[in-house]
């Protein structure tokens, strides 16, 4: 600012400061006031230094963690875990399918000799009865067996989401890995020991050229 | 119903492709003449090497998906009258129309049961007899 034209002073200033500036103590005035912007200037670079100091060591410490976790191992461990799931289902639905297989032909055969009872013996004596009453268990068994292999596509329902959710586990785990690598870049160029303490206007210039401000 | 039809069940599951095959056998096919693949490509392997009545389809599937397998299907004049029954756990609006435009026959969502599947597939040779096209 030029202290020496204090008459060439913006006409919409409070008359009190004009005033002042036009005074004899006008220069000292002038250099009091340049002096509080300075100060301001320098808690706004200050604040600015602290925030890019507080952003750039928390992406160190989330780079330092991630990298130390192991992404790719813990990634991998996660995707086995599911393909495990997906096996275990699998096994677990075949022994079912197995059983089934296993007992539809039993049920057929036990209905077809029940028939073949009741062709030649009717009435109310114990083999109708028995003869019947085998009929109906193995009509019973068979539609409960239709059921129960029906019901085994939960594997390939809850299997299509297990899936998905190994699809999404590649995602976020590539997203992580770039940035790690983003991280380790910016890790790469700082002193940290060096920007603790942001105290001056130099430390925070120093520190802000570092992130190319 | 003809039941001594020759049927390529494709899915990328085995469970699903032995429970639509238990399913199919619940109807009365013929268990020695359904066979199956793991996905799109391999069915068309398959589709290639020996004939077919009846294709049954996943839609979800690595490689080639059921939408690809039946569009592979549909361009290829001497399989234009080969039905196609496509089985999705998607019930979406998109993939019914996507399906119905490329040339499906049946479309049933999963889980479906014994008697949903022969209902399918009584319409869908019903439609083809009416159409005069055979299998």
């Amino acid at each position: 600012m030029n202290t020496t034209t204090p008459l060439a002073i913006d006409a919409n200033l409070p008359p009190q400061l004009r005033d002042l500036l036009n005074s004899a103590d006008g220069a000292a005035f002038e250099q009091a006031l340049d002096t509080i912007v300075r100060q301001r200037e320098q808690h706004l670079f200050r604040a600015l230094g602290q925030l890019a100091r507080d952003l750039h060591e928390a992406m160190r410490r989330l780079g330092g963690d991630l990298a130390h976790e192991g992404v790719s191992s813990g990634a991998a461990g996660a995707r086995q875990h599911l393909q495990d799931v997906l096996e275990m289902s699998a096994q677990a639905a075949n022994r079912s399918l197995d059983f089934a297989e296993r007992m539809r032909p039993q049920a057929d055969a036990l209905s077809q000799n029940a028939s073949e009872v009741l062709a030649w013996t009717s009435g109310n004596d114990a083999a109708a009865v028995l003869a019947r009453q085998a009929l109906e268990f193995a009509d019973a068994s068979r539609s409960g067996l239709a059921d129960m292999v029906l019901s085994q596509s939960w594997q390939d329902l809850t299997g299509q989401r297990v899936k998905k959710v190994t699809a999404f586990i590649g995602t976020v785990e590539s997203s992580l890995l770039e940035l790690v690598r983003l991280t380790g870049a910016l890790s790469g160029s700082e002193s940290p020991a060096a920007a603790v303490h942001v105290s001056s206007q130099e430390d925070a210039d120093r520190l802000l050229s570092e992130f190319g401000f | 119903m003809e039941k001594n039809m020759k049927i390529l069940v494709v899915d990328d599951f085995s469970t699903m492709r032995r429970i639509v095959r238990n399913l199919l056998m619940e109807l009365g096919f013929s268990g020695p003449l359904i066979q199956e693949a793991e996905d799109g490509v391999s069915a068309l392997a398959m589709l290639r090497s020996m004939s077919f009545d009846l294709v049954v389809t996943d839609w979800n599937m690595p490689n080639m998906s059921g939408i690809d397998l039946l569009r592979a299907i549909r361009a290829e004049p001497i399989w234009k009258g080969l039905p196609v029954l496509m089985v999705t756990a998607e019930n979406n609006r998109d993939q019914i129309i996507a399906a119905a435009q490329a040339g499906v026959n049946g479309y049933v969502v999963k889980p479906f049961s014994a008697a949903t599947l022969e209902e399918k597939l009584v319409r869908i040779f019903e439609r083809l007899a009416a159409s005069g096209v055979s299998a």
